[in-house]
């Protein structure tokens, strides 16, 4: 017995499109955030003065004044927050059509194709933060990389995804098409 | 595509509108026409049974293959 629709409007689609929609505000409220830390950052690092007095603490320990590499840190996140963005607006796209009850539309193949290179791009991300961090936070060592394989099977899975969507785009057209 | 429909000439043949054509098989307008200008890629046995029902003719009456028109696979990749 099925309790609840997964397509069409009040389905669990439109759920979750909604929570995506919540999310999609969120970051880029995140974005601009860390934009603004980063600006400030930046302009910060132009008056040694102003730098003098200006100490953080990370679990007890001293973070030291390496600005260069606090603002490429704080870049860096906003990359990162950027990358998490893509995929939420592209999800966004991808729930409306399922919302709408027609999922194999031929655009949200290439919506597929770009969460994946979005996925993959965050990964990366992920290795960059991880080297900055050991770089700005001293005794940083103990924030161990996590090179899992599982980000990357993802990253594949997401690519036969839209192979599948691009398959029934086409099997779609030609139906639409049988008369 | 090598197969073409010959929808116009019956029409003409039996002095019959697209549109009560569509009417009296029970197929959309819309769809009569794609059928008609050769965009179709496929057609339901029930349809053509209908076609011939209300045009009073025969498959082959209806389709012709030449083998040296365009082929429309393209258009679906």
């Amino acid at each position: 017995m099925q309790l609840m629709r997964t397509l069409g409007p009040g389905s669990i689609s439109s759920l979750l499109k909604i929570i995506l929609d919540v999310v999609y505000v969120a970051l880029w409220i995140g974005i601009g955030a860390v934009g603004l830390g980063a600006l400030s950052a930046l302009l910060l690092s132009f008056d040694p003065d102003l730098l003098g007095s200006f100490t953080m603490n990370f679990n007890g320990d001293k973070l030291v004044r390496k600005w260069p590499a606090i603002i490429a840190l704080l870049i860096t996140v906003s990359f990162y927050l950027a990358g998490i963005l893509v995929i939420v607006s592209r999800l966004r796209r991808i729930f409306a059509t399922l919302m709408a009850g027609d999922p194999f539309q031929p655009e949200n193949v290439s919506r597929l194709r770009v969460i994946g290179l979005a996925l993959a791009a965050l990964e990366l991300i992920r290795y960059a933060l991880w080297g900055l961090s050991l770089w700005v936070i001293p005794g940083g060592t103990r924030v161990g990389p996590t090179l899992s394989t599982t980000p990357w099977f993802s990253v594949l899975v997401v690519f036969v995804l839209a192979e599948v969507f691009r398959e029934g785009a086409r099997l779609r057209r030609e139906a639409e098409l049988t008369i | 595509m090598p197969i073409q429909i010959q929808l116009d000439r019956m029409l003409l043949k039996r002095r019959m509108s697209l549109t009560e054509l569509a009417d009296r098989v029970g197929v959309t307008i819309a769809n009569l026409s794609i059928l008609k200008t050769g965009k179709a890629r496929a057609v339901r046995f029930s349809t053509l049974a209908a076609l011939c029902r209300e045009l009073d003719c025969q498959p082959g009456d209806l389709i012709s293959y030449d083998p040296h028109a365009g082929d429309a696979d393209d258009d679906l990749e």
